[in-house]
């Protein structure tokens, strides 16, 4: 054979030998431990998926939700939420708040290092709170904005003073706005600390390694303050990998085949799949988040007549978009922004609950302007969204309106509904805060940054408003829902339809998990069985 | 030769220039704010206007270009709006994955239109040929994205024990052996495009070498059939050969676009198809100088290359 | 060694042509009968489609294929079926208006750079390397996002990414001809620039672009697939071949392959029949070729 084809065939060989080769090196699942209540057992490791690579490790510039899967890791904040919701000390005893709500005192802790080996203090907490609400380009400036000054009273006590009193301005703490990083790290990693927080934080898990779209490495922090309720020092585990895996199919192959021991995002098509899989454990309870429709109220727009907007929801059938749409069947069905695991949430009111076709068409009759035709804008290129967008169309359809759907770059969407130029509606998801002043007050109050829908209701103003300066939680949630009843109903904000889930998928092996409805992992409390 | 390829050089400097112009003011077209969507959920009003000095975009468009400009002469293209990262670092972290897969493609894609070109242009217009030439059209027809896709279900699902991964990717410093399983799909996908194009090079540059006189009088002095097609027609046929591997390699970003998407492999592919909805300007003008710069060298390259194998080949004042 | 394809001049047999191509080159008569089917298919497919292509039917969703779904169900129960006959009306109409699009564009810079020469040329030619210089694709998602994520934008886009091509082939064929006997001849006798290029170079120059503007129809329904895929096609609920792969993607691993064959195939259908019409036609009309064999 002559010498050229016999090289080119030797490639061949060669590559084919390269092909079996790669097929011998499959993973062999992790061997699984019966369950029990056995004691926690120390080390280990547990690797965890999350559904896309984080943008930002610094709490002030992040504005992704994903970023947070690390940041509840290697970062302490002030107070923390338990998973239902309640607020809780943690780096800080809960504030003493001053008769006229306006003075929070924080007491702190006196034995929290940061993993660089400096102290936690009242200055270190003043530092990072100013830092938070002065330097241009935060983005925590608008939760911060209640503040007016912060001050040192003593090495462990801070005073923080509110320009006017704010009834939510503790649960603003507990997440990126109230996580406290050493001044030290973060002064010396200047324009990169973005990328390389490493050693800022205080802790339970220390990064150690960052590969971008590839993986996040925390070790346990041994000096970690925290322990747990029957005593035992925490963290258990030894190591904490975080691994972004975008694709839903590899996420749930990485699962199944035990290269990753837990993630939050299945997809709903795959949970009788995971439910019914021996080697591992599904969680599920109700997110803070809620998804919903919003119309455009602008004057000269369509939907600045309400009762259309009273229309599309009652000819919504809400059951129906969550068990066939995207989410199939993941989630709970919602009429507004209230979760079922806010404190002013109301398992009783359903006011759409059934597709009210002939009310539909009654209420456009009524109008009197002939059939009702809108246009929604979702962004392009997204299957699962545009399939629901699809499903909702056939659905107002048999109530003889007309959606168009109108496919747009998500950025052009943004743009349109902050300016109030969108013709019909959008739909637009919110990952939701813990008080529910975070999913009610900007979306609702005549000209807040989130009112994308121009929505101006006078009695609602005044109830929000004093949602703010009431403390007391049952006065707070008579308002709320006082309110709701308007914005949902009575004259219409938005529609709401559902709130998401909030999902744990473990391997067998994995205990002290917790699911919180925030959906983010924390590992402090995990442990392996052995 | 000197001279032809400063003349080269400087002809990519006009161009280099249009296209980075070109880009940067077809992304700023498009309609959408992307200050509003890098600002953060809240919507702040004194965020946003501070995010967006911050970014530089308060300034007018020729500005901002001269900025853009002026650093990047200087080697800084600037960081990500994402991910404040620098864009450099972006693309330096990204290539190597880029330029695995797509020599691995082209590895996979001549030796496959080496054998079959070489086996199709012996015996031209036989059944074989026609067979090799429909096959070929079809492989350059099929949808590179319908083809990852059924290549996915195929060795990720239905063949039992997994056979490759659906996709991801791993760093072959890490583990090469789950890097080189992680890449076959991915690499099948990509090779299957450019196969057609590089089977019908090889196979109508044989054809073309058949034609000439040394090869009737290599055959007249009656040399055996299989020593004229390796001993002359083969040496002659790769030439162009070559060059379409050149230009393959320039434009491998190119061809790995809608593979890595796919396969979710984190390349420079991938990351403008991301960056270009998302607006993240920076980045996009990177991606697309880098890539813009790599296939105008390649050309280069290729074409002085060319000139060193074969001979009748001289670089007076033609025009390139 | 074949020997040179010859068409002998005026056939008296009206079934001539025919039997010319059934001998000589069957791959031309395949490649139009291809097109044939497809044209029908896009033009008659209201007739034709068992199915409404957009009617959801919530009852019926993700059914695997049958005698009464023929390629299955997609996600909201529609006929997949009826979506890929339907599909080819996108897939064709993008094909022909990019292509023209390209072509006018490319061809009217290659026939002006070509016979002007000068300035001109040096600056229409570095707008053209420019282009060239762009990875396509991006440039196409470019263009089209930057116009907004319509059909027809992304039509205009694809037009523009084929305009190098074009306008280098032409250039190349115009210099080529530029300095022929009767070119020079029309020149002298005072025959009008725009009427020389139009009348008398292009004719001469117009069998390599024939051939061209073919197998870029081919790319243009490609990377019409390929925008749609990556969400830049055609608005939903119309039934778009790359757009409704993009769907079927998230359901891969529950391995309904069905949503995604019917539209694969199609693409591969019609991407196919115009390469293999291009082939066909370069034997037939390019001399070079001819030459060669």
């Amino acid at each position: 054979m002559s010498r050229s084809v016999s090289r080119a065939l030797a490639l061949l060989v060669a590559l084919t030998v390269l092909l079996a080769a790669c097929t011998g090196t499959t993973s062999a699942p992790t061997s699984q431990a019966p369950g029990g209540g056995a004691k926690a057992a120390y080390g280990g490791s547990v690797t965890f998926a999350m559904n896309s690579d984080i943008s930002n490790m610094d709490p002030m510039l992040s504005g992704l939700f994903v970023d947070r899967h690390l940041m509840y890791a290697m970062y302490d904040s002030l107070v923390r939420v338990t998973p239902k919701g309640e607020i809780i000390p943690w780096l800080s005893a809960l504030p003493t708040i001053s008769a006229d709500g306006k003075s929070y005192t924080f007491k702190l802790r006196t034995d929290v290092k940061y993993h660089d080996g400096t102290a936690f203090d009242a200055d270190s907490v003043k530092w990072n709170l100013d830092r938070y609400r002065t330097t241009t380009g935060s983005l925590r400036l608008g939760e911060l904005a209640p503040i007016d000054t912060v001050t040192v009273v003593d090495p462990s006590t801070v005073r923080v003073d509110l320009k006017a009193p704010f009834a939510p301005f503790v649960s603003v703490l507990v997440d990126r706005s109230g996580m406290m990083l050493s001044r030290k790290t973060v002064e010396a990693g200047g324009a990169d600390f973005t990328r390389k927080a490493f050693k800022a934080g205080s802790g339970p898990f220390i990064l150690t390694e960052a590969v971008k779209d590839d993986h996040y490495t925390f070790v346990k922090n041994p000096d970690w303050w925290g322990k747990a309720a029957n005593g035992d020092k925490l963290p258990y585990l030894d190591t904490v990998i975080i691994k972004p895996i975008t694709d839903s199919d590899v996420r749930l192959t990485n699962v199944k085949t035990g290269q990753v021991q837990a993630t939050n995002a299945v997809t709903g098509k795959d949970v009788p799949t995971v439910k019914a899989d021996p080697n591992l454990v599904y969680q599920e309870i109700a997110g803070i988040g809620y998804n919903s429709l919003v119309p455009n109220r602008a004057p000269g727009f369509l939907f600045s007549e309400p009762r259309y907007i009273k229309a599309v929801s009652l000819a919504m059938d809400r059951a129906e978009l969550l068990a066939k749409g995207p989410a199939q069947g993941v989630g709970v069905v919602g009429y507004g922004p209230l979760a079922p695991s806010h404190f002013a949430y109301d398992a009783s009111f359903k006011p759409f609950e059934k597709a009210d076709i002939a009310g539909a068409k009654k209420l456009v009759a009524d109008v009197g302007k002939g059939p009702l035709k809108f246009e929604l804008l979702v962004s392009s290129g997204d299957a699962a969204t545009l399939q629901g967008a699809q499903l909702l169309q056939s659905q107002l359809a048999k109530a003889d309106i007309t959606m168009d759907i109108k496919t747009l770059l998500f950025n052009e969407i943004v743009t349109l509904q902050q300016q109030h130029k969108h013709p019909g509606m959008t739909y637009i998801n919110w990952s939701g805060r813990i008080d529910p002043d975070g999913n009610v007050y900007d979306f609702n109050f005549t000209g807040r940054p989130n009112n994308d829908s121009a929505y101006s209701n006078k009695e609602v103003d005044a109830l929000l408003d004093q949602t703010r300066t009431t403390s007391d939680a049952a006065k707070r949630k008579e308002l709320f829902l006082k309110a709701q009843q308007i914005f949902v109903v009575d004259d219409p904000s938005r529609i709401f339809y559902s709130f998401p889930a909030a999902q744990l998928l473990t391997a067998k092996a994995i205990q002290g998990f917790q699911d919180f409805p925030d959906q983010l992992p924390r590992f402090e409390t995990v442990w392996v069985q052995k | 030769m000197t001279t032809y390829i400063i003349r080269r050089l400087l002809l990519m400097i006009p161009v280099a220039l249009l296209v980075t112009v070109g880009i940067f003011v077809i992304i700023r077209i498009a309609p959408g704010d992307p200050v509003l969507t890098y600002a953060g959920e809240d919507k702040d009003p004194v965020t946003i206007a501070a995010v967006r000095a911050e970014l530089g975009l308060d300034q007018p468009l020729p500005i901002q270009y001269a900025a853009w400009m002026g650093r990047a002469l200087q080697g800084d293209l600037g960081r990500s709006f994402q991910t404040k990262q620098r864009v450099l670092e972006a693309i330096g972290e990204r290539l190597p994955v880029t330029l695995e897969l797509g020599l691995a493609a082209i590895f996979i894609s001549v030796s496959v239109a080496l054998v079959v070109g070489i086996l199709s242009a012996v015996k031209r217009n036989s059944a074989r040929d026609l067979l090799t030439t429909s096959a070929t059209l079809a492989g350059v027809s099929f949808p590179n994205f319908y083809l990852g896709l059924l290549l996915i279900l195929l060795f990720a699902y239905i063949v039992p024990g997994h056979i490759f991964p659906p996709g991801g990717f791993v760093s072959p410093t890490k583990d090469l052996g789950e890097n080189l399983r992680y890449m076959v799909l991915p690499a099948v996908t990509v090779a299957t495009a450019s196969l057609a194009v590089n089977l019908r090079q090889v196979r109508s540059s044989l054809l073309d070498v058949f034609g000439q006189d040394y090869m009737r009088t290599a055959r007249a002095k009656g040399l055996r059939e299989r020593a004229v097609i390796t001993r002359h027609a083969l040496k002659n046929a790769l030439i162009p050969v070559v060059t379409i591997i050149g230009i393959q390699i320039g434009a491998i970003i190119e061809g790995a676009i809608i593979t890595e998407t796919i396969f979710f492999i984190p390349g420079i592919g991938r990351l403008a198809v991301q960056a270009i909805p998302s607006q993240d300007y920076p980045i996009v003008q990177g991606v697309v100088l880098v890539s813009a710069l790599s296939f105008m060298v390649s050309t280069l390259a290729v074409d002085i290359l060319y000139a060193f194998i074969d001979p009748r080949i001289s670089f007076g004042g033609a025009e390139a | 060694m074949a020997l040179p394809v010859i068409v002998p001049a005026g056939g008296t047999d009206r079934w001539y042509v025919f039997r010319y191509f059934i001998r000589k080159n069957p791959r031309m008569l395949v490649g139009l009968v291809l097109l044939g089917i497809l044209l029908f298919v896009a033009v008659f497919a209201p007739l034709i489609a068992p199915y409404d292509p957009i009617k959801v039917n919530i009852s019926d969703t993700l059914e695997p294929p049958s005698l009464t779904h023929l390629l299955g169900t997609d996600d909201l129960g529609r006929d997949v079926f009826s979506r890929v006959l339907w599909g080819s009306r996108i897939s064709l109409s993008v094909g022909v208006i990019s292509v023209s699009i390209g072509f006018l564009l490319g061809v009217s810079i290659g026939l002006l750079a070509g016979y002007l020469g000068g300035t001109f040329d040096l600056l229409a030619m570095r707008v053209i390397d420019a282009l060239l210089a762009f990875p396509a694709l991006v440039l196409a998602i470019a263009i089209t996002a930057a116009l907004g994520p319509q059909i027809q934008n992304a039509m205009i886009a694809i037009g523009i990414v084929a305009v190098p091509g074009y306008a280098r082939l032409t250039r190349g064929q115009v210099l080529s001809v530029r300095s022929r006997e009767f070119i020079t001849a029309a020149r002298t006798v005072g025959v009008p620039p725009l009427r020389i290029v139009l009348r008398h170079i292009f004719p001469n120059i117009a069998n390599p672009l024939i051939v061209q503007a073919t197998l870029a129809t081919a790319f243009a329904i490609l990377a019409e697939a390929a925008l749609s895929f990556l969400g830049l096609g055609p608005q939903p609920p119309f039934p778009s071949w790359g757009q409704d792969i993009n769907y079927s993607q998230r359901y891969l691993a529950n391995m309904k392959w069905w949503m995604s064959a019917g539209p694969g195939i199609a693409i591969f259908l019609a991407v196919f029949t115009f390469n293999f019409l291009g082939d066909a036609l370069r034997d037939a009309l390019d001399p070079r070729l001819r030459r060669s064999g």
